[in-house]
């Protein structure tokens, strides 16, 4: 949804990371674009592996020529912090590898849109104008300031944190119980050792 | 126990913080995961619904999963890439998911999840001789995030010289003392 966003109005081509076979592929895709938006989950404050993986490859095949590249790490948490890293890591892979670091832009809470459009997000008043910016800025080609997602965060405060605690714990709670798990019951691979040792 | 979790392409260095830790005192296991056959995780979901707390890829990961669920302390060795661990560890992480508690808590006024059972001790050593000083900072940022949302102790440490025993006796007798 939000690669269709940026292709509407910059154009260009969507390309899906694959989760198996080689990679060379897009890595040669990769080095005729003159622009790259990479575009992906957060998994434990970073990338998933598979995309390390595609930036590692990438850096070792080298080719690279100064293409434009930019970033979009979206994640369940509301928060910058728990994200950051991904940006950082796409920084240093353009130092390395001869691209040009355009900036990124941070989703927090995006998770909870499960595909839908933007303006179903959670805090669209101000995520919905500075996604529409940061596209402007990959269609001109210009750097992007960390200022436009920064200001987009949610800061729920801690009633309504405290509460979102709650609302979702009990959510997973009730999926769990409809699977017939007990959610404080030991770890399926403790096994007959039940605890850690 | 401790399990030491390392991508050894470039060195054997798993091996080396293995005898360093036992000459310390501390019994441990390694695992060098660039030699295993582990899949990316695919987000399916299953870990958190209808297989909680169990990953349904049948690969060598289910091999490792039991040592971890069950060790005290976790120490995860990578060279350090773009200001994180490699692709191989990385996996070893995402597919961790299946140990997490998928409930959520409040942490200094934050939103956290946490990891099932108490207690566990999180490390990262990161191999950093050609890393710049803004990489470092992101490598101790990112075990820094993952020991809050994982609601865990521990610390990371960045070694310039795998091959300096000093360095790697002070980082396994900090492990150890911990």
């Amino acid at each position: 949804m939000l690669l269709e966003q940026i292709r509407h109005v910059a154009g260009g081509e969507i390309l899906y990371l694959p989760q198996g076979g080689s990679l060379d592929g897009l890595v040669q895709t990769m080095r005729q674009a003159g622009t790259i938006v990479i575009s992906g989950p957060c998994y434990i404050n970073t990338w998933p592996a598979r995309l390390l993986e595609l930036l590692e490859m990438a850096a070792r095949m080298g080719g690279f020529s100064g293409q434009k590249l930019y970033g979009i790490i979206n994640g369940g948490m509301p928060y910058v912090h728990t994200h950051r890293h991904g940006l950082c890591c796409l920084e240093f892979f353009a130092e390395r590898s001869g691209l040009s670091w355009q900036g990124g832009f941070v989703l927090g809470g995006g998770a909870m849109l499960d595909g839908r459009p933007l303006e179903k997000h959670m805090n669209s008043r101000k995520v919905v104008p500075a996604f529409a910016q940061f596209v402007r800025h990959i269609a001109e080609g210009s750097p992007t300031p960390d200022s436009l997602y920064e200001e987009a965060e949610l800061h729920p405060g801690r009633l309504l944190t405290r509460f979102f605690a709650w609302l979702l714990s009990a959510m997973v709670v009730k999926r769990l119980k409809q699977h017939g798990h007990d959610p404080d019951a030991p770890n399926w691979y403790l096994g007959e050792h039940g605890r850690r040792y | 126990m401790t399990v030491i979790i390392s991508d050894d392409s470039a060195g054997d260095w798993g091996r080396l913080l293995e005898e360093a830790l036992s000459r310390a005192g501390t019994k441990s296991r390694h695992f060098a995961v660039n030699t295993l056959d582990i899949r990316p995780c695919s987000g399916c979901g299953s870990c958190s619904g209808k297989t909680y707390g169990r990953c349904i890829i049948p690969d060598d990961m289910q091999l490792l999963l039991p040592h971890i669920a069950a060790c005290r302390t976790l120490v995860l060795l990578s060279p350090m890439v773009f200001g994180g661990v490699s692709h191989h560890v990385k996996r070893v992480m995402d597919r961790m998911s299946a140990l997490g508690d998928p409930r959520y808590y409040l942490r200094d006024g934050e939103l956290v999840k946490g990891m099932t059972g108490p207690g566990l001790r999180y490390y990262m050593v990161g191999i950093g001789n050609t890393s710049s000083a803004a990489e470092r900072s992101a490598f101790l940022s990112l075990h820094e995030e993952n020991r809050r949302i994982m609601d865990v102790e521990g610390r990371a440490f960045i070694l310039d010289d795998v091959r300096d025993p000093a360095a790697m006796r002070q980082i396994a007798g900090e492990i150890c003392c911990a």
